[in-house]
């Protein structure tokens, strides 16, 4: 009979010349060992005790240092990795705090409802067996109502969500006054995730927290935990506006765990067309899976994580049936997701292929093996996904395994870069215009403005002006007040831009038709567009209708052998130039732009082989951005209009990765557009704007360093071992052209330096 | 004949107020320092005073009507019996003035700059009718401009000291938590609030009336029910924006139309409670299906009794509800022991109505329980299970589980007629 082999066993077969040879790098991060300390004498008996019976007779090291930063009044952010025991390092001040002054209340925000849910349950048990009366609750959109009250009055411990406090607490604090009177701590967990548009808005909410506790006196410490970035306590200070203590003496025990970098075989050496890494990864994947070895496979997109789940689901189809194999993503409704969870801790499910969604610290046990399709973009992600593998003591591996995309290329032959690097920063612009006018509404509203009155650091004299001239706000002496009927945080949505999300309705069934799942509205032009295939659960549906002022996607289940990829057509018109430099070879600016953004066509693409099959055009509005961007403008009198195209999207193809890259974002938040003649001047320029509206601040810090990311997409093209460009660099072009050279051409014409290459 | 004789003819079914001359004889419009406050002018013309504190004022206005005075189908004046007629009354119900005088009710509306319940919308006028001797006195309370709500508050709260009997529209889960919301925000600087105790109108208005009427607005219950018409009436929902305009454009006139509409709309509370403490209590005239709801209102309140009575007076004098007050009859009479009237009941109501499978599952439970009379149960049993299959049913599951209950019912009924045959 066939013997299941042990994780050593695989790990053997991962050595043999077959797969050795495209394992391009092998790194083993020796175990390391605890660092413990005894229980402080300060700490609460009941808590000690408590303490003891779940087995804890001592602290990490981190843990005692964030239990002293509390005590001492500080705010402070403790860098965790996963499986550190970072719980204990805000639940041990917040519960002293409470067992000491039963009127103590403790506010936790977690970045979703499951965490908080998980939090509950943890807390609930330690408190229980403190034998204390402390009451912990979580209050979000599914807390019933007569259960809401409670919670206001007599919450110790209120654990909810960013936007929870933004649209139901705040606006209505009147009806939380033992909460604010008394608010010792607030707890803001997995504070990495609170970057970009989402963390921005969230540091104005907490603005506003900090505002309306000073209004009832009270004046809360902030304790942050985020997993490894590079600037968390920058971050902590840009959220809370507090001076903090940064933590990151990391006591906690870890595995042995073997790091290894994959890299598909080339197929097409001319093209340097390496073999596609989605099926790759189901190789390996298969590998563990059939060896009964607990893996996650991660994705980069929605789409990828389906097409991994039907491969995935086949292979297991006989020996476990398809429900072993779970997909995990935004889209699926949260009982859909719990149940997941749960399947994972228990071991029903012995596999799942997930997105980003699980790098957040949902609770899914301990898994031996992690495989990741293509780098996920930023060295910070990557550690996390690599982080759900081996989270307790065990061995365990990871594998990375790269795509064909210039940066994956980059990655997996540069691990220094990966292995050595420090992770990235997490950005975040609260002072974003847009997003300051929101919350300023929403904060006039909670209570009105002085004049002189500042929100967080921020002057805002010339905004409440404004909008005095809006007739939002009504000035009367010298204060500001809400003059409107409407109640602001309704329209304002604290995680995306167009908050409204379309709803995916299956009508295979006449008799029952119902809701499966959602999506933004800016991803549902290339996912949900008629014709399109869906795939969903590993289930393929065909798009019907789509209904896009409804907000609404009819789908019918198909069983095809192809899926869908769509083409999305951007527009750039400069609003406003705030910077300028120009040379005698280019002009580089920065400033407001609107992006007009339009899904043209799709392709179909056959499983597999990936041929392309088919296509057809998409009929959708389309959509606008207002944003930051940066451009670079030149003057060209040497190339051919369509040679001129042909470098432009070469060099555009490389930037797209090498800017991500350079400001250290994920490749999702900056976009690049080459234009042979741009609206505005006339002139081939290369656009680089921020993906959300307003800007945070990336394209602005590309502006500064045009010359430095030309230098490095240079070096990139140079190093590739293609004759005449590739996917790994300045992509493919259809026949006589050579995109490699003409590249190289056109950035030796911009940098105005002389080409050495023919 | 003319428009204008059409009108007076038709006066006493419209709203006209009787304009007395302000009761504050002494009207103080200027602060502290002898300064008049803005539009003092037109505040005095309106009737309207100021009312200071510390650097503040609020505008403060009253306005009364002679006790006899017709609004709608009822004067003023009713209220007295009505509140009488309670005391007459052994029952608990959200309406009984146990007690009371007329004059302890406070009708009471308020005016906000929005519908939403959050921090940013303040409550710009409160205002409140109240039966004082021979006339029923109307006080109103203006906010001259965002942030004068201390004085506003401290006028309230100093002048209006009881708010034991609140009378209000949806005053239980609109105004009053509203109130509470402002008062938290200046709660250091004005007195704290009263206990306070409520009627809210709108409970009863949708128990009696929320099949007949299209919607239980007061508005619609008023001009519906009351036969008050209103002409020229500032709908609430313009309130807000007449006040922003008002605050940006300081023209007073603006909110001539929503002081009238606060002061018609607490008039129009006391005939409103007039009216359905007359429904309720059986004092003045309601209809079969008013008599009906007030009797399943006392059901649901668990005053068997009262409701018994009223179910009694639809099957004497109904025409359309009589089923439904047989059947209602026939189960109160079983939780109470009169088992036998419900029997009775039961099989009448078989007679009656030949769709109705109810009466026959409780006779067919009465004979196998309690007569355990198990041929006759099973008789029942099989009639109510033929006359359920003839309906149709929504969902399916529910139908299910009532075809497998009825399949229980049958068998275990057959096993006992064999048993003891």
């Amino acid at each position: 009979m066939f013997r299941k082999k042990s994780i050593q066993q695989v790990m053997d077969v991962l050595r043999e010349p077959e797969l050795a040879n495209q394992i391009v790098h092998w790194k083993t991060i020796e175990p390391r060992e605890a660092v413990s300390v005894p229980l402080p004498d300060s700490l609460h008996p009941n808590i000690q005790s408590a303490l003891l019976k779940r087995g804890i007779s001592s602290l990490y090291i981190h843990q005692l240092s964030a239990y002293e930063a509390a005590l001492r009044g500080e705010s402070f952010v403790a860098v965790t990795p996963t499986a550190s025991g970072k719980t204990l390092c805000y639940n041990l001040p917040v519960l002293q705090e409470v067992a000491n002054n039963p009127e103590a209340r403790a506010l936790y925000l977690f970045p979703t409802k499951a965490l908080a849910q998980d939090q509950k349950s943890e807390m609930n048990e330690l408190i229980d067996e403190m034998g204390l009366d402390i009451k912990s609750y979580t209050y979000d959109g599914d807390t019933p109502a007569n259960i809401r009250q409670v919670v206001r009055k007599a919450g110790n411990i209120v654990m909810t969500n960013p936007d929870m406090l933004h649209a139901a607490v705040l606006p209505h604090h009147t009806k939380w006054v033992s909460l604010f009177e008394n608010l010792k701590y607030v707890v803001v967990d997995e504070l990495h995730t609170y970057r970009g548009v989402f963390g921005s808005h969230v540091a104005n909410v907490i603005r506003r927290l900090k505002r309306i506790c000073n209004f009832y006196g009270s004046d809360p410490i902030f304790i942050c935990t985020s997993a490894t970035i590079a600037n968390p306590k920058e971050l902590a200070e840009q959220l809370t506006g507090n001076p903090m203590t940064l933590i990151n003496n990391n006591g906690a025990p870890a595995g042995r765990k073997h790091f290894l970098f994959y890299n598909p075989p080339v197929v097409n050496k001319p093209l340097n067309v390496r073999r596609s890494a989605t099926l790759e990864a189901r190789n390996l994947a298969k590998l563990f899976l059939e060896n009964h070895i607990q893996t996650i496979v991660f994705a980069r997109s929605r789409v990828r994580v389906e097409i991994l789940l039907t491969y995935l689901q086949e292979l297991v189809k006989k020996e476990f049936g398809t429900k072993s194999i779970q997909g995990y993503r935004g889209g699926y409704l949260p009982k859909q997701r719990r149940a997941i969870e749960k399947g994972l801790r228990n071991g029903d499910i012995l596999g799942v292929v997930s997105t980003n969604a699980l790098e957040l610290g949902v609770d899914i046990g301990q898994l031996h093996a992690c495989i990741l399709t293509g780098y996920p973009g930023s060295i910070a992600s990557a550690w996390q996904q690599a982080g759900r593998a081996g989270r307790r003591q065990d061995e365990s591996v990871v594998i990375m395994v790269a795509s064909s995309s210039p940066l994956d290329q980059y990655v997996i032959q540069n691990p220094d870069y990966f292995f050595e690097r420090s992770p990235e920063s997490a950005r975040m612009n609260p002072d974003n215009l847009i997003i300051l006018v929101d919350h300023l509404k929403c904060a006039s509203y909670e209570l009105p403005f002085q004049e002189k009155e500042k929100f967080g650091d921020q002057e805002i004299e010339d905004v409440l002006e404004f909008l005095v001239d809006e007739q939002v706000l009504h000035k009367r002496g010298k204060h500001f007040y809400w003059m409107n009927d409407s109640f602001p945080a309704h329209n304002i949505s604290l995680r995306s831009a167009s908050q409204e999300n379309v709803v995916i309705i299956d009508q295979s069934n006449v008799a029952d038709v119902k809701v499966i799942g959602e999506m933004d509205r800016f991803s549902s032009m290339t996912l949900l567009h008629e014709e399109g295939i869906y795939l969903h659960q590993g289930t393929q549906y065909q798009v019907e209708k789509l209904d896009y002022e409804e907000k609404k996607a009819f789908v019918r289940e198909v069983d095809v052998d192809y899926f869908t990829d769509a083409n999305l057509a951007v527009s750039l018109n400069v609003l406003e130039v705030d910077k300028e430099t120009s040379h005698e070879q280019n002009a580089k600016a920065y400033g407001d732009v609107m992006v007009v953004a339009k899904a043209t066509i799709f392709k179909k693409i056959k499983f597999e082989t990936h041929d392309n099959i088919g296509s057809g055009p998409i009929h959708l509005p389309e959509e606008e951005l207002h944003t930051s961007a940066t451009w670079l403008t030149f003057e060209n009198n040497e190339l051919s209009d369509e040679k001129l195209e042909a470098g432009l999207l070469g060099i555009a193809h490389v930037l797209r990765h090498v800017a991500p890259l350079f400001v250290m974002c994920d490749a999702n938040d900056l976009h690049v557009v080459p234009q042979v003649k741009a609206v505005h001047n006339q002139q081939p320029t290369i656009f680089i704007y921020d993906r959300y509206p307003g800007g945070i601040g990336l394209s602005e810090k590309v502006y500064g360093s045009w010359d430095t990311v030309l230098d490095q997409a240079l070096a990139m093209i140079q190093k590739c071992p293609c004759e005449s460009g590739c996917p790994s660099c300045t992509g493919t072009l259809e026949e006589g052209n050579n995109s490699k050279n003409l590249a190289i051409k056109l950035i030796f014409q911009i940098k105005g330096a002389t080409e050495h290459v023919d | 004949m003319s428009i204008k004789n059409k009108l007076n003819r038709l006066k006493k079914h419209m709203v006209n107020p009787v304009f007395d001359p302000p009761v504050e004889s002494k009207r103080n419009l200027e602060d502290s320092t002898g300064e008049r406050i803005q539009h003092a002018d037109y505040w005095e013309k309106f009737g309207a005073s100021a009312y200071f504190f510390e650097d503040d004022y609020c505008i403060v206005r009253k306005v009364k009507y002679s006790i006899d005075t017709q609004w709608g189908r009822y004067q003023f004046s009713d209220v007295l019996n009505a509140v009488s007629n309670w005391q007459d009354v052994d029952a608990d119900h959200p309406l009984h003035a146990k007690n009371l005088d007329a004059a302890d009710l406070l009708f009471f509306d308020t005016e906000t700059t929005g519908l939403s319940g959050g921090a940013g919308n303040t409550i710009f006028m409160l205002g409140m009718s109240q039966i004082k001797g021979d006339h029923v006195l109307v006080h109103q309370f203006f906010l001259p401009g965002p942030g004068s709500e201390v004085a506003l508050y401290h006028y309230f709260l100093n002048h209006v000291k009881e708010l034991r009997n609140l009378v209000t529209y949806n005053g239980k889960s609109f105004d009053w938590p509203q109130v509470k919301t402002r008062h938290t925000l200046i709660r250091d600087f004005v007195p704290s609030l009263p206990e306070f105790g409520h009627f809210d109108l709108l409970h009863g208005a949708r128990r009696l009336w929320k099949d007949t009427l299209p919607a239980v607005k007061l508005s619609v219950v008023e001009k519906e029910m009351l036969g008050v018409n209103r002409i020229h009436d500032t709908p609430g929902y313009l309130a807000p924006m007449l006040y922003f305009q008002y605050c940006n454009e300081g023209d007073p006139t603006l909110l001539e139309g929503v002081f009238q509409h606060n002061e018609w709309d607490v008039l129009s509370l006391i005939t409103l409670y007039t009216h359905m403490s007359g429904i309720v209590t059986g004092n003045g005239f309601r209809t079969e299906r008013e008599t009906y709801e007030s009797a399943r209102w006392f059901e649901a309140l668990n005053q068997k009794e009262h409701a018994m009575a009223l179910y009694q007076e639809v099957l004497q004098t109904g025409t359309s509800l009589t089923s439904q007050s047989k059947k209602s009859l026939a189960a109160l009479y079983k939780k109470s022991d009169g088992l036998e009237v419900s029997v009775r009941y039961w099989l009448e109501l078989l007679d009656e109505n030949d769709l109705d499978e109810e009466p026959a599952i409780e006779l067919s439970k009465y004979y196998e329980h309690i007569q355990k009379d198990y041929e006759k149960a099973l008789y029942f049993a099989v009639m109510a299970y033929s006359r359920w299959k003839e309906k149709k049913r929504l969902t399916k599951r529910k139908e299910e589980q009532e075809k497998q209950a009825f399949a229980r019912r049958i068998e275990r009924l057959e096993q006992r007629v064999i048993q003891y045959s």
